[in-house]
């Protein structure tokens, strides 16, 4: 079953149209990616399913219920939960008030306790700066927190927005490697990349966007074995 | 050369400041001010301290102590002679007609009260010697170097504030014996000087002779320590009016107003960062919703006691402050602090119009507001509204510091750092900047409720953007986010002004340095908040810092 559904979305900047219409559906436990060029409406895709703008036109749906009209807090308390682009982390709180926003809203106290545990287990590096000023990490643990921060809402799906942008090959690996460990979890993941050779090997389902439009999708192997991929994206 | 440059500049620099200070005229005026009676006015001992600063400020970083002396000596020179130049033109050329200060009177304190050509002489080699006593006071020890500067400072205190001191110990005895020891009613008595400043020098040695040889305290017993000050300086404020009487009282009152306000801005502002520049609106609500609830005008509705109208100006102003949030709830950084700026404006100007007069009461304001009383017992003077004051700022301080680390205070924090993650974590944009208008004008609302009452009439006129701006400075300069910078700021930007109230005219010329010091040597402010001073040490040093937190 699909967990999350996009139909015919389009989404407009003022005139211009960010998204021209476009269809997508990730299934329940799966990863699936979107990869595409810069500008070609990637994170506009994320920013939209996590409600921070609205569409003009066409449908998301959630587990089986339209986000139409929800603010970004309501869908995040759906259990859909994005891990913003360049990490975002808030900079001027700790690792551990990093973590803690990231349960913001949970009130099950000893069920945040362990999964603060469980991440700390995850993200060894961070249960060393915990009380470190998160703007003082480095970029790789910096993502480390925003990841974390985001697992922290325990939520049933991630929305993960370029995780690897800007970081160095061997911390590229970790990263993915990171991703594979979530969904094996049993989170059900929508990740957007630049990287596309990383993003389809690990992917289960891959869309190809170009200026607003999906012009490919399919099993991420084969995508990788597209001869159009792999001139347009693979070098 | 590099260090002789520095000098240089810092001579010159020097110099141009105490070329301002005299030609705005404060300089002059702070003669009037006497310190030690008939030896030192405050004039004079400005004049020293720039010399003495600059002395110390061109000897830093110019390595062997030679040097350091050699380049001292260069920047007091310069400055003095700068100075001097400064007197001898006042004293040849007519300037008067372009700076009202440049007065015979400033020119003869520019030379000692010598003629212009020795008294020329005179500041140069007074500039000369200070520059250099400062470049030995930067070399020299630090426990005697901070010893001298404890006792000078004493004793400086003591002068400039010793009409207000004799006036608390009105006593007679041993007290009153101390007194005539140490005061005339101009000033310090040259003994009383010296007794101060050796009292204060000599316990400064001796406190940090035990810490030097003891141990270097730990930052539990830092904390432990500031807080100790803290409970003496509180101790202190509740017990001042007492002593001190009516005038110390109303100062006291306006600096509890400001606490409230600077607790309900420092919500908005420190913590959610929604910069807020129409903050007197609130305040102004508060006011207003006393005196229609209270007066006994005709315009008063419903001559309610202070006890029912104070809940519910509280209310209204909560009200109003949801209101003021709706329109600016999606604006940014710089435009909110321009839109604020413009809505606080509007409700002055409504206040204001013939529209709003039948209510309002218009320019005539709100008339006959009743004092507030417990049983029959009027809080009629200002020490009583003092205390009043004081136990309203405790309760909101209270307040304050629960929300500082409740839910709601952390969404306010991760708003401030980042409005769309904090969204897509689950905070409620919309409610929590609500709150933040709300819950900050509630404070502001309740200093507004308690001068209405205070004055007995409110106008339109008292609320002036300029209370917003003051409002404002004294969170930046006490810290933001941060309620013991709160007070801090408060006594030290209006507080210190009222006591030196023939220098009111100069206020925002000090709020202008204030500001300008504290933002280059001090940013998080003179006791900032644990959130502040991590953040401005994170921007300072350490590996990698802010630019991969940027948006990409």
């Amino acid at each position: 079953m699909a967990l999350l559904e996009l139909s015919d979305v389009q989404v407009f900047y003022d005139k211009i149209e960010a998204l021209k219409g476009i269809s997508l559906s990730v299934e329940a436990g799966r990863i699936a990616t979107l990869v595409g060029a810069n500008g070609a409406g990637k994170s506009t895709t994320l920013r939209a399913v996590s409600g921070l703008i609205h569409p003009r036109a066409g449908t998301i749906r959630y587990d089986g219920t339209t986000l139409a009209g929800r603010q970004p807090h309501e869908i995040t308390a759906m259990g859909l939960v994005q891990v913003p682009e360049g990490r975002r982390i808030f900079g001027r709180l700790t690792v551990d008030e990093n973590l803690a926003m990231g349960a913001f809203t949970r009130h099950d106290r000893r069920g945040i306790a362990e999964d603060r545990e469980r991440l700390l287990q995850l993200f060894p590096r961070l249960r060393e700066r915990l009380h470190q000023v998160a703007g003082t990490l480095s970029g790789g643990e910096q993502q480390m927190v925003a990841t974390a921060r985001a697992l922290m809402a325990r939520p049933s799906m991630l929305l993960m927005d370029e995780p690897s942008m800007g970081l160095a090959p061997m911390l590229v690996e970790q990263v993915f490697e990171t991703i594979r460990a979530i969904n094996a979890d049993g989170v059900t993941i929508l990740l957007v990349e630049q990287n596309a050779l990383m993003a389809l090997s690990i992917a289960d389902h891959g869309y190809v966007l170009e200026s607003g439009r999906i012009v490919l999708s399919g099993p991420g192997r084969d995508l990788l074995d597209d001869e159009r991929v792999r001139h347009a994206y693979l070098g | 050369m590099k260090t002789l440059t520095k000098a240089a500049t810092t001579g010159l620099l020097f110099g141009v400041g105490g070329v301002y200070l005299a030609l705005v005229g404060l300089l002059e005026m702070m003669q009037a001010r006497p310190i030690v009676f008939g030896a030192v006015n405050l004039g004079q001992a400005v004049l020293a301290l720039l010399a003495l600063a600059c002395g110390a400020v061109a000897a830093r970083d110019a390595g062997p102590a030679f040097a350091r002396a050699g380049a001292g000596l260069l920047g007091g020179l310069l400055a003095g002679a700068l100075m001097a130049l400064l007197q001898v033109i006042v004293a040849t050329v007519p300037l008067q007609g372009m700076f009202i200060a440049a007065s015979p009177a400033l020119r003869n304190m520019l030379a000692f009260g010598f003629a212009p050509g020795p008294g020329a002489l005179a500041m140069l080699l007074g500039g000369g010697i200070g520059g250099l006593a400062g470049a030995v006071l930067a070399v020299s020890v630090p426990s005697l170097r901070r010893a001298i500067v404890a006792g000078a400072a004493a004793v400086v205190i003591a002068g400039v504030f010793q009409e207000l001191i004799q006036l608390m110990i009105q006593y007679e005895g041993i007290i009153g014996w101390i007194r005539d020891f140490v005061y005339t009613w101009q000033g310090l008595r040259p003994q009383g000087a010296v007794a101060i400043f050796v009292i204060a020098g000599g316990t400064s040695l001796v406190l940090s002779h035990r810490s030097s040889a003891g141990h270097v305290p730990s930052p539990d017993q830092r904390r432990r320590r500031r807080f100790i000050s803290a409970g003496v300086a509180l101790l202190v404020l509740v017990l001042m009016p007492l002593l001190a009487g009516a005038y110390i009282g109303e100062v006291l009152m306006l600096v509890g107003l400001y606490i409230l306000m600077g607790m309900g801005l420092n919500l908005e502002v420190g913590l959610a960062g929604l910069l807020d520049l129409g903050f007197v609106a609130f305040f102004a609500v508060g006011a207003y919703t006393t005196a229609l609830l209270m007066s006994g005008s005709s315009i008063g509705l419903l001559h309610l006691s202070y006890w029912e109208a104070m809940p519910i100006a509280v209310l209204v102003s909560i009200l109003g402050g949801v209101l003021f949030g709706l329109p600016v709830l999606g604006v940014r950084g710089d435009y909110l602090a321009v839109a604020t700026l413009g809505l606080g404006e509007i409700v002055r100007i409504v206040v204001l119009s013939d529209f709003a007069a039948p209510l309002l009461g218009g320019p005539q304001g709100v008339l006959d507001i009743p004092k507030p009383s417990i049983g029959s017992f009027e809080l009629g003077s200002p020490v009583k509204l003092f205390y009043l004051t004081l136990v309203c700022a405790g309760v909101a301080a209270f307040i304050a510091w629960r929300l500082e680390n409740s839910r709601l205070g952390r969404a306010w924090e991760a708003l401030r750092d980042d409005e769309d993650v904090a969204q897509a974590l689950g905070v409620n944009l919309i409610r929590s900047k609500l709150l933040a208008y709300g819950l900050g004008a509630a404070f502001a609302g309740l200093g507004g409720s308690i001068f209405a009452t205070m004055l007995g009439s409110v106008y339109p006129s008292s609320f002036q953007l300029l209370i917003s701006i003051n409002v404002l400075a004294l969170i930046i300069v006490g810290g933001m986010g941060s309620l013991p910078g709160v007070v801090l700021g408060a006594i030290a930007l209006i507080g210190l002004p009222e006591l030196l109230r023939e220098f009111g005219e100069y206020r925002y010329l000090f709020y202008g340095a204030a500001l300008i010091v504290m933002m280059r040597w001090k940013p998080e402010g003179l006791w900032p908040s644990e959130v502040r001073s991590r953040e401005l040490h994170a921007a300072a040093g350490e590996a990698e810092p802010v630019a991969a937190m940027e948006p990409g």
